[in-house]
């Protein structure tokens, strides 16, 4: 007599119920060890423009100046005659540096017209003046 | 005699729907979070060297001056003559220059005691008129 034995069929499972808790657990991780580089700069009222282009952030080095005509550059404040070297620093470390003023709308053009010579000196010819939109 | 066996109850709190909420938080976040992007007027200086300003030498004709004063009042000083112009004129003014003459330089000469937004508000003006050769000074 053939015996005719059942087949026993493994079930196979992947426990889900703790999936959730992982995602939450990374995403907590994440959230806690990540760090935003934050610039300080000084306070300033950025002008409006219509024609603005976006600048790539990957390229770009910020110049703060502020109403009274202080400059900072990387949270450091500098006179203008420093201006050069330090861009001068930047443009060996990325040729395509772009450096972007954030200048208050009130400074006087003179400043601005001092530092853009110093930019020239450093050869980081690449400027971009940073607006608002204007509505 | 009252031999029932008690019943027990195992409480629970469904977590089925827990990851639900969690990707759900995520795509809203993810949605309404912004990042800071900078936006502003693009500008290519001269270069500082003296061989390099040397080799141009432009022709009067092809220079069209735009001055500005502390006050932030206009004056538009062609090859022709000079006129003074309000803000809001000056794109349409540029416009027709510069479909006229597609070599034509702007130079945009600001006194160093005007504000810097009057000069971001001719350079803005300017880039919308299609003015591709640009050069900043001071006075």
């Amino acid at each position: 007599m053939v015996k005719i034995r059942k087949k026993t069929k493994a079930e196979t499972l992947i426990p889900t119920a703790s999936m959730s808790d992982i995602a939450f657990l990374l995403l907590l991780f994440f959230m806690v060890s990540t760090v935003f580089v934050r610039e300080r700069g000084l306070k300033v009222n950025l002008p409006k423009a219509e024609k603005i282009e976006k600048i790539p952030r990957n390229h770009s080095a910020t110049i703060y100046v502020s109403k009274s005509g202080m400059i900072s550059i990387d949270d450091l404040e500098v006179e203008i005659p420093d201006v050069q070297w330090i861009m001068q620093k930047k443009y060996f470390d990325d040729f395509n540096v772009i450096a972007c003023f954030r200048t208050d709308r009130d400074t006087n053009y003179g400043v601005m017209s001092d530092i853009l010579n110093q930019l020239r000196y450093a050869n980081t010819l690449r400027v971009s003046f940073e607006a608002k939109l204007k509505r | 005699m009252n031999l029932r066996r008690k019943r027990r109850w195992i409480g629970g709190i469904p977590t089925a729907s827990m990851s639900d909420i969690a990707f759900l938080l995520l795509v809203f976040f993810l949605s309404t979070t912004r990042f800071d992007i900078k936006k502003g007027l693009g500008l290519v200086l001269p270069p500082a060297s003296e061989e390099a300003t040397q080799k141009v030498r432009l022709k009067e004709e092809n220079i069209t001056k735009i001055l500005i004063n502390k006050e932030g009042q206009i004056l538009l000083r062609t090859f022709d003559g000079e006129e003074e112009i309000q803000m809001n004129q000056l794109e349409a003014k540029v416009r027709g220059i510069v479909r006229e003459n597609p070599d034509m330089v702007i130079s945009l000469k600001t006194d160093r005691k005007a504000k810097y937004q009057f000069m971001v508000m001719a350079l803005d003006r300017l880039q919308a008129a299609g003015a591709e050769k640009i050069s900043l000074s001071t006075n």
